[in-house]
């Protein structure tokens, strides 16, 4: 068996809405009941839709990465299989471990913790070949860097020295240096990230990704990262037509706010003229989904209002990303922020 | 205009590319609001390859606002009179069209006067009755004013018509009270006319004259004439002059505002004692300094046309033009226009001319 395509996903402030700016925030999250639990609008609804079997294609994989403690596991598998989510791999950090080893800088870098499991998780994926692979995260910390450092590590565009390099400038511990070394020594090279999603939990101009290439699609909710897959193919109408109505139906939404979030993401350049089209001929073809007909209507209005200055920029990898300037890059916006 | 509401949220077509700032500051202001007034929309009216830069260099919400692409727009110095043969896209002619296709409820511009009125003219068609525009702008007085007590009155025409009829400066009289009752939520607003002297028989003939029409309407709260004096001590809520005038007394309290601002700094800068004395009386500038500030006024409104459309200052920075988007959709949820409209139609035997010549 081998993958249509692998899905990786951060959970807090990517998945779920998560506020972790307060101590007592913090407390509060260790203690809430599954149940209790709120998503980022229409993530339940896009990664039910992303790893639902198609007949006749292979299955989609799922693997979740998440900074939340490992204690909470049993808390948040429950909250994903409310949810109707199935997964394939679930990492929690090992914080307790961290602090009783007196790794306090380990409770906060992400960058150490996340790239030595991604590129493990790829290396032993079984039967992984070329799998093409899309990530999710957000722009509360460094997953546009690390999801980019892992899709040029895994492309063989980064060599071992580069990423010891930028771990080290990283403030990752050596035991991470290590085994991401190790992993990326013994993987199989493959270009397979084709896009790198980041949900703008934090508003984070869209300006500030540009550094990081068209690779990585900043969207402001899972309508826009639902239309950018359909373009790639990765989610059929249908799946739209449910990414939409969880918006229509849930999130206070309406058919203006979602043309005008479609609009905002083909005036980015992140989707193609062509997909507008596709989407307005498969809505078609389902026929009886007025809800959604209106939202595709009002978007080729608000695709026909850009005139002239609509752009694509396929999500190509940038040619000779410089990792260590990259991180200075984000230290400098979380330095502006006060991080 | 239609009489069904529309099925889609307030929104406002924004001229981002007439003020003397560019789109810059259009686009700031947009993306402020559409953070912190989600309840209504904005559509961006200009160059999308500029637009679309400063938009990317914000925090914004995309849910609350759209661009409308044009690459045309009229400068201040162009003469706007062949605007619609030399830039038939211009963005002011464009987001007046926004409007009139139903996709927006009021226009906000900070762009050249001329070419405003008349793309609003052409886009959104004048209330009947109506023969002239007129340009309506706030100015800061020391009386306060309706049950919000706003502490300025409305001026008009302030540049829009530059000699105005008898019939023009009655009709302007019920525009300002309908706007300024829509607006500050002032039932029966008192309008005055600009003159040299209170008394009925001072001023030009065509003020005599409307003084005389005016003190027949029943539902104009008509208080007869006021001297520039009364202006800025805010006898009245609304005073009516043409355009020529209203421009110039405009211009000098603003300029007047401008000055007194300027020697206190240089007062501050000059002497240790006036230092001192000026900060003991910090709080108190302020205040008179934030009454002063055109900016917080949200610019003002060419009354007139069907739809309403908000011009803000040439020099208008973000959040001029975001008060001035916040003016427009209460003059679009407070249907403002039709207010004028029934208004006008009240005024006894005007198809006979009752207004005058």
């Amino acid at each position: 068996m081998s993958w249509r395509h692998i899905y990786r996903w951060d959970l807090d402030k990517t998945y779920l809405e998560t506020d972790f700016e307060s101590l007592r925030r913090l407390v509060g999250i260790a203690f809430e009941r599954p149940e209790e639990k709120v998503n980022v609008p229409g993530s339940a609804a896009l990664l039910r839709e992303l790893c639902r079997d198609v007949e006749g294609l292979d299955p989609s994989r799922v693997c979740i990465i998440s900074g939340s403690p490992r204690q909470m596991r049993r808390t948040l598998e429950k909250k994903l299989e409310i949810d109707g989510v199935r997964w394939d791999e679930f990492h929690l950090k090992p914080q307790w471990e961290n602090l009783r080893r007196g790794r306090f800088r380990a409770l906060r870098d992400q960058v150490g913790y996340k790239l030595p499991l991604l590129l493990r998780s790829r290396r032993d994926t079984e039967d992984v070949g070329e799998a093409p692979e899309s990530l999710f995260g957000d722009d509360a910390e460094a997953d546009a860097f690390i999801y980019s450092l892992y899709a040029d590590v895994l492309a063989g565009r980064v060599d071992v020295d580069a990423l010891v390099r930028t771990l080290r400038a990283a403030g990752a511990y050596s035991d991470a240096v290590d085994a991401s070394v190790e992993a990326a020594r013994s993987l199989e090279h493959a270009d397979a990230v084709e896009r790198i999603f980041i949900h703008l939990d934090k508003r984070t101009p869209p300006a500030f990704f540009r550094a990081f290439g068209p690779r990585v699609v900043p969207v402001y909710n899972y309508f826009q990262a639902a239309l950018v897959l359909f373009s790639g193919g990765h989610l059929g109408a249908m799946g739209v037509v449910t990414v939409t109505r969880a918006f229509l139906e849930a999130e206070g939404h309406n058919a203006d706010s979602l043309a005008n979030l479609f609009q905002d993401v083909v005036r980015r350049g992140h989707l193609p003229a062509s997909a507008m089209q596709e989407l307005g001929l498969a809505i078609q073809e389902l026929g009886d989904v007025p809800d959604a007909a209106e939202v595709v209507w009002k978007s080729v209005q608000r695709f026909n209002d850009l005139g002239a200055a609509r752009q694509f920029q396929a999500p190509a990898p940038p040619p000779g990303l410089d990792y260590n300037q990259l991180l200075e890059h984000v230290r400098a916006r979380e330095h502006a922020r006060g991080g | 205009m239609s009489d069904v509401a529309p099925d889609r949220p307030t929104t406002i077509a924004l001229d981002c590319m007439g003020g003397d700032h560019g789109p810059v500051e259009a686009v700031a202001a947009a993306a402020h609001l559409s953070i912190t007034r989600p309840d209504f929309h904005v559509i961006l009216v200009g160059d999308a390859g500029e637009i679309g830069p400063a938009l990317d260099e914000r925090e914004y919400d995309p849910s609350c606002l759209s661009v409308r692409h044009t690459d045309q727009w009229v400068s201040m110095d162009d003469s706007p009179r062949g605007i619609f043969e030399t830039k038939p896209q211009a963005s002011i002619l464009v987001a007046c069209q926004v409007v009139s296709e139903g996709r927006a409820d009021a226009v906000v511009t900070a762009g050249n006067t001329g070419a405003a009125i008349l793309a609003a003219a052409r886009g959104l068609g004048r209330i009947p009755g109506i023969r002239r525009a007129a340009l309506a702008a706030v100015t800061p007085t020391e009386q306060t004013h309706g049950p919000n007590e706003d502490p300025f009155a409305l001026l008009l025409d302030v540049g829009a018509t530059l000699s105005a009829s008898s019939r023009d400066l009655v009709t302007f009289a019920i525009m300002g009270s309908a706007y300024a009752s829509a607006i500050s939520s002032n039932p029966s607003p008192s309008v005055a006319l600009l003159s040299n002297g209170t008394e009925s028989h001072k001023g030009p003939p065509e003020v005599v004259e409307a003084h005389r029409i005016l003190s027949e309407l029943p539902d104009v709260q008509f208080a007869g004439n006021v001297e520039g004096l009364d202006i800025p001590r805010g006898s009245v809520d609304v005073v009516v002059t043409n355009g020529f005038m209203g421009n110039v007394v405009l211009k000098m309290l603003e300029g007047i505002g401008e000055v007194i601002s300027d020697l206190a700094s240089d007062a501050y800068a000059r002497k240790f004692l006036w230092r001192f004395g000026l900060t003991m009386l910090s709080s108190g500038l302020r205040q008179i300094q934030q009454a002063l500030d055109w900016e917080q006024y949200g610019g003002a409104p060419i009354l007139g046309f069907a739809q309403p459309i908000i011009k803000a200052h040439g020099r208008s920075r973000s959040k001029a033009i975001g008060n001035a988007c916040k003016v427009a959709v209460k003059a679009a949820r407070s249907d403002m226009t039709r207010v004028i409209e029934r208004a006008v139609a009240k005024v006894p035997g005007d198809e006979e001319g009752a207004l005058g010549a």
